[in-house]
């Protein structure tokens, strides 16, 4: 699905987050969201999700103005299990809580392809490690059978071994299923590793884009300071 | 000029909160009236809520029963009224303090847990995970915890009515020395049906007041441990100033 995304703007109060974004998201690439803490991707990523409304411009779904969200799928900061639901039943959420009983082989085979062990199949979210609910929330995510997935900060709160295996499982995951994704992070290593384009927002507006594969290329001087951690 | 402006900007977060709470009851019968109703979510939090308050209501029955008889032993003994002792513990207990405490506690007890974990749903994404999931959160959050707490106040109450009864039995009997026989014959023959609606009908109103609250303060949380906190303490502050002043017009009503 191709998203094109137009002069958009969203504001809290009477403080505009997002001032003037443009930017196209491509149909079955990775599209990696990068800028500062609180410069507004998760505001964005939720905006275009239709989860929050906005204030002006345009988001275009496949040349319409409106999209069916059954066809989006989101993997939250931080899992967003429900924690009063084992993860199986998190995983088959929809299907659950319809009370529908023949979810376990899905969710096994699931379980198996984001690399989580059987023997968690009736555990609590707040038995797992931080990887594993990550892995899990993928795994709900993916449930849905999304065309495309939105990913909040997958690798936040992960040791880099972690990090490393958790990028390795999205791109798996992504090329296999053949699923446009929005991914939003801080992290540079895993922008190059896991995305095909990115866009660098500071400010509320998009300061630099291009393929990841030329992040470190970049001219723009604020997304270097970014990169480099030097502040300009 | 601050003054005045801090008063105006106090009068406006007031009003808007008002309209935001009214639109939020609107909603709810909106999702009551054409409910997906998951019949599972919602006995399991009924079970839980009457599971897991039984015991303060029963302690809250028996003492307020203990005391109301005590109390009015101290003052109908003074004008050699002992007798009416029976009457006043069953007709206060049934037409008011049985429905009140009981929903003081249950605000307490049940309305600051549903503020804080829908709250904390708020603050860990897990009410934008169901949109994403759609789910509404009406369907899945709020109505089963109304229903629940709607339905199960009148119950609470019923057995407020029955321990408190059975508390001024135990101390006006084995205390103050009245005769066991003739305490449950004026009790039972004093107590009219009327009394015992007039406290179910204000424990309906009371347990939807507690449950609409506690959602609404949980739902529209401020951010972080902070924000969970005071969407707590509101919930238990304002369904307690409802419950009280409701209570009032009740009474008006059935007087």
């Amino acid at each position: 699905m191709n998203i094109e995304i137009k002069n958009l703007k969203k504001k809290f109060n009477d403080h505009y987050v997002l001032k003037d974004i443009s930017l196209t998201i491509e149909n079955n690439k990775s599209t990696i969201i990068l800028g500062q803490s609180g410069c507004g991707k998760s505001v964005l990523i939720k905006t275009i999700y239709q989860l929050f409304n906005f204030d002006s411009g345009e988001i275009i779904y496949n040349k319409k103005p409106n999209v069916n969200i059954d066809n989006f799928s989101m993997l939250f900061q931080y899992g967003a299990l429900f924690d009063s639901l084992k993860i199986s039943e998190n995983i088959a959420f929809t299907d659950f809580i319809n009370n529908k009983k023949n979810f376990r082989k899905r969710v096994m085979s699931l379980m198996n392809d984001v690399g989580l062990d059987k023997s968690i199949f009736n555990r609590y979210p707040s038995e797992l490690s931080g990887g594993m609910k990550k892995r899990a929330a993928l795994a709900r995510a993916l449930y849905k059978n999304p065309k495309v997935i939105f990913l909040d900060e997958p690798t936040t709160g992960l040791d880099p071994i972690n990090s490393d295996k958790i990028n390795d499982l999205i791109l798996k995951v992504i090329t296999k299923r053949k699923i446009t994704a929005v991914s939003i992070t801080h992290d540079i290593k895993s922008a190059i590793k896991t995305g095909d384009n990115y866009f660098f927002i500071d400010d509320g507006i998009v300061e630099d884009k291009g393929e990841c594969r030329n992040i470190l290329k970049t001219k723009n001087k604020k997304f270097k300071s970014f990169i480099t951690g030097a502040r300009y | 000029m601050k003054i005045i402006e801090n008063i105006g900007q106090t009068f406006i977060s007031l009003f808007s909160n008002l309209g935001k709470f009214v639109l939020f009851i609107i909603f709810f019968f909106k999702y009551l009236l054409n409910p997906k109703f998951y019949f599972k979510n919602n006995l399991s939090y009924f079970i839980n809520i009457f599971v897991t308050s039984i015991p303060i209501i029963a302690l809250t029955g028996i003492f307020s029963g203990m005391v109301l008889a005590l109390q009015s032993y101290t003052g109908f003994s003074r004008f050699s009224a002992e007798s009416a002792i029976p009457n006043i513990v069953v007709l206060t207990l049934t037409r008011e303090l049985g429905p009140v405490l009981t929903g003081l506690m249950i605000s307490a007890r049940v309305g600051s847990s549903i503020a804080a974990e829908i709250a904390t749903m708020r603050v860990t994404e897990q009410i934008d995970a169901l949109r994403t999931l759609n789910t509404n959160y009406y369907n899945y959050l709020v109505v089963p915890r109304v229903i629940s707490l709607t339905l199960a106040l009148p119950i609470f109450v019923t057995l407020v009515d029955f321990i408190g009864v059975m508390g001024g039995y135990i101390v006006s009997v084995h205390r103050l020395g009245f005769n066991d026989n003739l305490y449950l014959l004026n009790t039972v023959n004093f107590l009219s049906l009327n009394d015992y609606l007039s406290g179910i009908f204000k424990a309906f109103t009371f347990g939807f007041i507690i449950s609409i609250v506690s959602c609404y303060c949980g739902l529209f949380s401020g951010k972080g441990a902070f924000g969970v906190g005071s969407a707590t303490t509101n919930a238990v502050v304002i369904s307690s100033v409802l419950i009280l002043s409701t209570n009032y017009f009740l009474t008006e009503l059935f007087f």
